[in-house]
């Protein structure tokens, strides 16, 4: 090679030009190639104790604010539309991890357990402060209507340092937010007493500084949920209060007033430990630790038909279905599903349930075949983990991280990418393994960890 | 009449296999032609096993191209990959179901979802139907792939990709068809048992195999 350098640049001497250069290029050699790969750098894109970020992705309706991204309402640049729906999954930035969240009828709750001051967030419809007092910025005196993105929800606690929020619920126009030493909170429409406060004839609920504290229970509270008007809470004893709206009989109470202070629940689930509550519209469902449902609320569309024929049942009454012990259960507006401890999804009501367009409304729950879900001979261990309901549609998470919906596709609420109704279980494709979702009236939230 | 029993043979091939893949490969010999397109419009799936290896990214995908990157990949573990796999098979299970040209509101959508039988039954994309990892040692993994529709080439950017969601990147080194509609590799030949005598028993004993799934599938 050394010989070959010195007579190419005496060539080249010779020639007058590419003085000081060895020799040409030429098609490399193996071992060069082998060499060259060798010296390459090598880069690292995520170190070996890299965790799994925690992102949230919402999908549904926008108009109202809902969905938290202020640019599909307002947009940033002139010559942009206003986007009435996001039909697939968004992703939404947030500031710190979301471990609660709930979505209401036009709105939107999100919660974290920091003890920094600002534990909740809230977006969407505000009209009756169901989202707290939002300060407007161009006149102080009033509050924002509309919330377009996750803004801060100022809780009157009284060690906001050490005070955890522990979950979120939300109904029609009222909100409730569950902490775990200082009780519960509540906000909004109180013209039915849903947040469990006397009710003020005439009171204006909008641009209300009022938040609501409730401590007078048994024990401590470990879930509320809200239904379109009335607010349910379970104890850490099994026991279940009510208050709210009761036309339906939705708070079990025995009678079907309007009742304003959390009062206990008798009938078939006294003395027994509940460990589920659940309700979305006027139906209620309550699973014991033993694996039997409860059931009580409207009945119009059959929910409650296997144990009565009256439409309303203002007592919670055991629902004998022989399908095995239940773990979970949800309700949605007409239609309920219950999952149970081997995993399989039984549905019954009224509505799209999810055995194709032939089956409108039964008593008895159908189980959903779990080929569905992505169940194979080739994938044997898939099993169901969670049911969600929102008004008029279903979803299911499975334990691979899945996210399945059908139901009423409602202004795009199942984030399918396509408009039409859906009749049996389809998968949402979400860039991450879901953990948790929460459905609305017509759009829906979802926590999601990444892959990585 | 003396001399070579058969003079000229008129031989068409099934699907197409790369250069740098091996395994399953169906011909068809005389009047067998005509079966190749019966079989061709059956959209049976394939299966190959594919090996590929972490760390590095190169322009064609495969082990022998030219190099692009090298990566770290000391973070991939089996139940990343896995998750990865997942969703990929969630992917193209949508995909099946939206090519196979079925209305999905009608009933007879939700029977044929039940049992697992929507496929598309015309052109579309590669699909994979099911994909899971056989072995798993740094740098090196071993997949075994379900697909429709593809191409070897489809497969070794699968492979790349998987290495890209992880975060790192991958090359793939191997891609054996194992399986080819009802062809396995128990009814292949091998290059030293390509004689008159082995190819004829080959014919006869896959002939009842071809047409009972001609039947199952086209009726």
């Amino acid at each position: 090679a050394a010989a070959m350098a010195l007579r190419g640049a005496r060539w080249a001497a010779a020639l007058g030009f590419r003085r000081g250069l060895a020799k040409a290029a030429g098609p490399r050699s193996t071992r060069q190639l082998r060499e060259a790969e060798e010296a390459a750098p090598v880069f690292q894109y995520v170190g070996k104790a890299a965790k799994r970020k925690d992102r949230v992705f919402v999908w549904g309706f926008c108009y109202s604010g809902a969905l938290g991204v202020p640019s599909f309402v307002k947009p940033d640049v002139g010559w942009k539309k206003p986007r009435r729906i996001q039909p697939t999954p968004y992703r939404l930035e947030t500031e710190e991890k979301i471990s609660s969240a709930a979505c209401g009828y036009g709105f939107t709750l999100l919660s974290s357990t920091t003890t920094d001051i600002t534990k909740v967030w809230g977006m969407g419809l505000n009209k009756d402060s169901q989202l707290g007092f939002q300060r407007s910025r161009r006149d102080r005196t009033k509050g924002y209507e509309y919330v377009l993105e996750p803004s801060p929800i100022p809780l009157p606690l009284e060690k906001p340092q050490h005070t955890r929020v522990l979950q979120v619920s939300c109904g029609r126009a009222h909100s409730l937010i569950l902490t775990d030493s200082e009780g519960v909170f509540t906000m909004g429409n109180n013209s039915y007493g849903q947040c469990g406060r006397k009710v003020v004839e005439d009171e204006t609920y909008s641009e209300s500084h009022l938040i609501h504290q409730l401590k007078e229970f048994d024990s401590r509270v470990v879930q509320v949920v809200c239904g379109q008007d009335h607010s349910l809470f379970r104890t850490e004893k099994g026991v279940v209060y009510a208050c709210g709206w009761g036309a339906d009989g939705q708070t079990g109470l025995g009678h079907y007033d309007i009742t304003s202070v959390p009062t206990k629940l008798r009938g078939d689930i006294a003395g027994v430990n509940i460990i589920q509550v659940s309700s979305y519209g006027d139906c209620c469902l309550a699973v014991s630790d033993e694996g039997d449902v409860f059931g009580w609320g409207n009945s119009e569309y059959l929910q409650l038909a296997s144990v009565t024929e009256t439409t309303q049942v203002n007592v919670p009454r055991h629902l004998p279905f022989k399908i095995g012990k239940i773990k979970e259960a949800a309700c949605g507006g007409t239609g309920n599903v219950v999952l149970t401890e081997e995993g399989n999804v039984f549905v019954w009501g009224y509505g799209i349930l999810g055995k194709g367009p032939n089956l409108i409304e039964t008593a008895v729950p159908e189980m959903i075949p779990p080929s569905l879900f992505g169940w194979s001979d080739f994938n044997p261990d898939i099993r169901v983990a969670h049911v969600r309901c929102g008004l008029s549609q279903f979803a299911a998470l499975t334990n691979r991280g899945e996210l399945f919906v059908w139901g009423k596709n409602l202004r795009g609420c199942l984030g399918t990418g396509r408009m039409e109704d859906q009749y049996f279980p389809w998968r949402v494709t979400v860039p991450g393994e879901v953990v948790d979702v929460a459905c609305g009236v017509d759009h829906m939230v979802s926590m999601v960890k990444s892959f990585t | 009449v003396r001399g070579p029993r058969f003079r000229r043979l008129k031989i068409g091939a099934g699907h197409r296999l790369d250069v740098k893949a091996s395994g399953v490969f169906v011909l068809g010999i005389g009047h067998g032609n005509k079966l190749l397109t019966d079989l061709y419009n059956c959209h049976l799936t394939k299966v190959y096993t594919v090996g590929g290896l972490f760390g590095k990214a190169t322009d064609d995908f495969s082990d022998t191209g030219k190099l692009v990157e090298k990566t770290t990949f000391d973070h991939i573990t089996r139940e990343k990959l896995e998750r990865i796999l997942a969703v990929i098979q969630g992917t193209n299970h949508k995909a099946l179901l939206m090519h196979s040209n079925i209305d999905m509101k009608t009933q007879e959508a939700y029977e044929l979802a039940v049992k697992g039988l929507i496929h598309p039954m015309g052109k579309s994309p590669p699909i994979i139907t099911a994909i899971r990892c056989l072995q798993f040692g740094l740098p090196e993994f071993q997949l075994e792939i379900h697909c429709l529709h593809e191409t070897q080439q489809y497969l070794r950017k699968i492979v790349h990709e998987i290495g890209l969601e992880l975060k790192s990147s991958a090359v793939c080194t191997q891609v054996r068809r194992i399986r080819d509609g009802v062809f396995t590799l128990d009814d292949a030949l091998l290059r030293t048992q390509w004689n008159l005598q082995n190819i004829q028993n080959a014919i006869w004993d896959c002939q009842l195999k071809v047409k009972t799934e001609l039947e199952r599938t086209l009726g």
